[in-house]
């Protein structure tokens, strides 16, 4: 019974404020257009590098671009970047660690040893190599990383599920004429989610940074569109006279990043109570 | 109508070969109660869920017939399996809490093989649910199709389970000691509710057991099992007026024991 209490007594403070962030940043990232003062991409030759003020909370860029409506539309591309991203390795990390755990023999094997390949490949270094072929569009940036980060999914989901598989109720859904596909999808899943979605939390996270890794390396998105991480390239030459352009956009990074990671813990904490 | 014959099964755990059953051969009839008894590792639970292949992937059946209305159920295909499954053939197993899955609600799971074999819409198969509810002595049937199984007791899960398995009409019900997990007033509600269902909706029943005073309640016949053989299969009463076999005494002694004590 002491589940069904636990289950009642609300989220947790940390679940909460990461809830809190990452809702108002989502929110920011939603109303940019209606939000943001400036247009992202306007050039104001008339106020170049210009510090915090009241016409530009956070200041302008080289170019005398407001600062704050550059990291408002930026929230759009990074977010969607490290949420898309992370649907992406989440779909096949499920599917091949659900059918590995589950059927065993043959698949298990190809699959995890194709996941080991893919752990041993420094991925940083892959995904430089594959956009500098392919052009560095947002889609293909989404696409990599999502096809690059499914393995800890896989193997975490390959694990529950062949601790899930033996309880009873496994047995007992076959016996009431159950088909393989609706063991997976309706009584085991459920069961293996929740770890998982702790991790793909952190994905996000991860995500976000790769993409401002990325970008800062000139890889990332291409300007003129604002990226939390192109920006943070920008500012690199202005360093010495403008401290704003670097340290905004990094503090967006870190409040992000920071959110998910409350998120994740907090997830983790809320379901560890309730196990 | 079930004909078991020859039936043997090894579990290869980690290469060591265990014999769980070496020949194991017994029928039910139609409305025919067929308890199977004998002491944990005999064989029995083994027995019934080679009926319908259930077995863990360890196991193995090296040789055997399993008859269920004229096909053998060891060489139907899966999906033939799985239409005789639930339908035909539909377990109650030991443990009520842990057969249910604890992520959906109770009545969602009285639904699942309404919407499986009988082609009900949810609407139809809630209704059905709820009938079946009633059917299985649960009051307040509406509540209870909407808690979870953590939030019911032992007894009230055992019933859901028997609900689970009548919802199809099966002709052959095994319960895989449905009551060994419960206390003592819950088994005689329990087994009386079996009883009663059972001339109310005609199926046999496979009733497996260490417990030979259960087995006298509510058999027709008893087959008793020891290290994967049967040793001995009769009528109720002729097993305990004049046991044969030097097990079927053993078991009948420490069953008198426990009932001076």
């Amino acid at each position: 019974m002491a589940k069904s209490e636990r289950a009642h007594t609300g989220m947790n403070k940390l679940l909460c404020t990461g809830i809190v962030i990452i809702g108002l940043l989502g929110a920011l990232a939603i109303l940019a257009p209606f939000i943001s003062p400036y247009e992202p991409t306007l050039i104001d030759a008339t106020s170049l590098l210009m510090p915090p003020s009241c016409a530009h909370p956070l200041g302008t860029d080289s170019l005398g671009r407001d600062l704050l409506s550059r990291i408002i539309y930026g929230a759009r591309i990074s977010l969607s970047i490290g949420i898309i991203a992370v649907g992406i390795s989440l779909c096949i990390g499920v599917i091949t660690g659900s059918i590995a755990g589950y059927f065993g023999g043959l698949a298990d094997s190809v699959i995890m040893r194709s996941a080991d390949i893919m752990l041993c490949f420094p991925t940083f270094f892959l995904i430089l190599a594959v956009v500098a072929v392919l052009e560095p569009s947002i889609i293909n940036i989404m696409v990599i990383i999502g096809l690059t980060s499914w393995m800890g999914i896989a193997r975490l989901i390959r694990s529950e599920i062949l601790s899930l598989k033996e309880r009873e109720f496994i047995q007992a859904a076959k016996a009431i004429g159950a088909s393989h596909m609706r063991i997976i999808c309706r009584h085991l899943l459920p069961n293996a989610l929740g770890p998982v979605f702790v991790n793909a939390t952190l994905g996000i996270a991860g995500a976000i940074l790769l993409e401002s890794a990325l970008s800062f390396l000139g890889l990332g998105v291409q300007p003129p569109v604002p990226s939390w991480g192109n920006i943070l390239i920008e500012s690199k030459a202005t360093l010495g006279v403008a401290w704003w352009i670097t340290l905004f956009p990094g503090l967006a990074i870190f409040v992000t990043i920071l959110g998910f990671n409350f998120i994740a813990e907090g997830l983790r904490r809320q379901w560890d109570y309730n196990a | 109508m079930l004909e078991i014959s020859n039936l043997h099964v090894h579990f290869d755990l980690n290469g060591t070969i265990v014999k769980a059953l070496c020949g194991v051969a017994l029928g039910v009839g139609p409305k025919e109660t067929l308890a199977v008894a004998g002491e944990s590792g005999s064989g029995k639970t083994v027995t019934a869920l080679s009926v319908t292949r259930l077995l863990p992937s360890s196991a193995r059946v090296t040789s055997g017939e399993i008859y269920f209305n004229g096909d053998d159920l060891l060489l139907l295909g899966e999906g033939a399996l799985r239409k005789v499954r639930g339908k035909e053939i539909a377990y109650i197993f030991q443990e009520p809490g842990t057969f249910l899955n604890p992520v959906y609600t109770v009545g969602n799971q009285i639904m699942e093989p309404l919407l499986l074999h009988q082609g009900l819409s949810r609407a139809e198969a809630f209704a059905e649910a709820l009938k079946l509810l009633a059917l299985v002595r649960i009051k307040q049937g509406r509540r209870v199709f909407f808690s979870y199984p953590h939030q019911l007791s032992g007894g009230m899960n055992q019933r859901i389970g028997i609900a689970m398995s009548l919802a199809c009409r099966p002709r052959l019900l095994i319960a895989d000691e449905p009551t060994t997990a419960l206390d003592v007033t819950t088994e005689t509600e329990i087994l009386d509710l079996l009883c009663e269902l059972k001339s109310n909706f005609g199926f046999s029943l496979l009733f497996i057991t260490h417990n030979l005073s259960i087995a006298r309640r509510i058999a027709d016949r008893i087959c008793v099992m020891h290290k994967g053989f049967v040793v001995e299969e009769a009528d109720t009463e002729r097993i305990f007026s004049s046991p044969q076999h030097f097990h079927t005494k053993e078991l009948i002694r420490a069953y008198q024991a426990i009932g001076t004590l």
